[in-house]
């Protein structure tokens, strides 16, 4: 880390809010990028960047500027984007639950109808907070592990194990439904 | 990843639309500098010193309690 970066985030756990700022600026897309992986919903992933940086700001005291910044930016909003999905999980009705996010964010196969679209969001929908976004970031955003692990906190053989509980629930959810993939 | 694996995630990824976009569309700083002006709400020095005030009365004089609890 050259010495300019870290004087510029020794600053900021000063609470200098231009050094905080220049941050903001410099990790905001990388942040929010990170946030949608999980998430899949634009509108949502904006208001967790901001809530990730309010929460930085907050912590700023807590923040060693010889570490790298935006593994700790990542942390903070992998464990917001998790409770996101966590709440949205216990909200909403499962068969309303992932359809508008992913629409939302990317364009679905044309060639998948819309009631399959629907039984694999609602499969997806169903899985608890920590094995979707696992399993989301694994399986359709292909993240390798060893950012999953980090960002997560975890093992790269716990994210494994995350991602075969979450796989092993979702072919029994499908299957229930009538899709055999 | 074996091969029904790579089934399951052909399906996942196809009835997700893929990726996500990961673009930013906009520059946030604005909504973060407002949230940052915003004033954290603090309670007014009277108010701790009426609650003091309080709290001394009614150790010195317990009896005032069914006054207080009147009052409310």
């Amino acid at each position: 880390m050259t010495s300019t970066v870290e004087a510029e985030l020794e600053q900021f756990t000063r609470g200098d809010t231009q050094a905080f700022e220049t941050l903001f600026r410099q990790y905001q897309g990388e942040v929010y990028g990170w946030i949608v992986r999980i998430v899949r919903d634009p509108g949502a992933a904006e208001d967790l960047t901001l809530e990730t940086f309010w929460r930085i700001y907050r912590a700023r005291a807590r923040f060693d500027p010889r570490r790298p910044f935006g593994a700790w930016a990542r942390r903070i909003a992998t464990n917001l984007a998790v409770e996101h999905l966590s709440r949205r999980h216990a909200e909403q009705p499962l068969d309303d639950n992932v359809p508008r996010a992913a629409a939302a964010s990317a364009a679905p196969d044309p060639a998948v109808g819309a009631d399959v679209r629907a039984k694999v969001a609602a499969a997806l929908g169903e899985l608890p907070a920590k094995l979707r976004a696992a399993a989301t970031l694994a399986l359709i955003e292909e993240t390798p592990y060893a950012d999953i692990a980090d960002a997560l906190g975890i093992s790269i053989s716990g994210v494994k194990s995350r991602v075969f509980r979450a796989v092993r629930r979702l072919r029994r959810s499908l299957e229930k439904r009538g899709i055999r993939p | 990843m074996n091969e029904p694996d790579d089934a399951l995630k052909e399906l996942l990824q196809r009835a997700a639309g893929g990726a996500a976009d990961r673009e930013l569309k906009r520059d946030l700083w604005p909504a973060m500098a407002r949230r940052l002006e915003r004033r954290p709400e603090r309670v007014p020095w009277w108010d701790w010193a009426l609650a003091a005030a309080l709290l001394l009365c009614l150790l010195l004089f317990p009896q005032t309690v069914l006054a207080v609890l009147y009052q409310l």
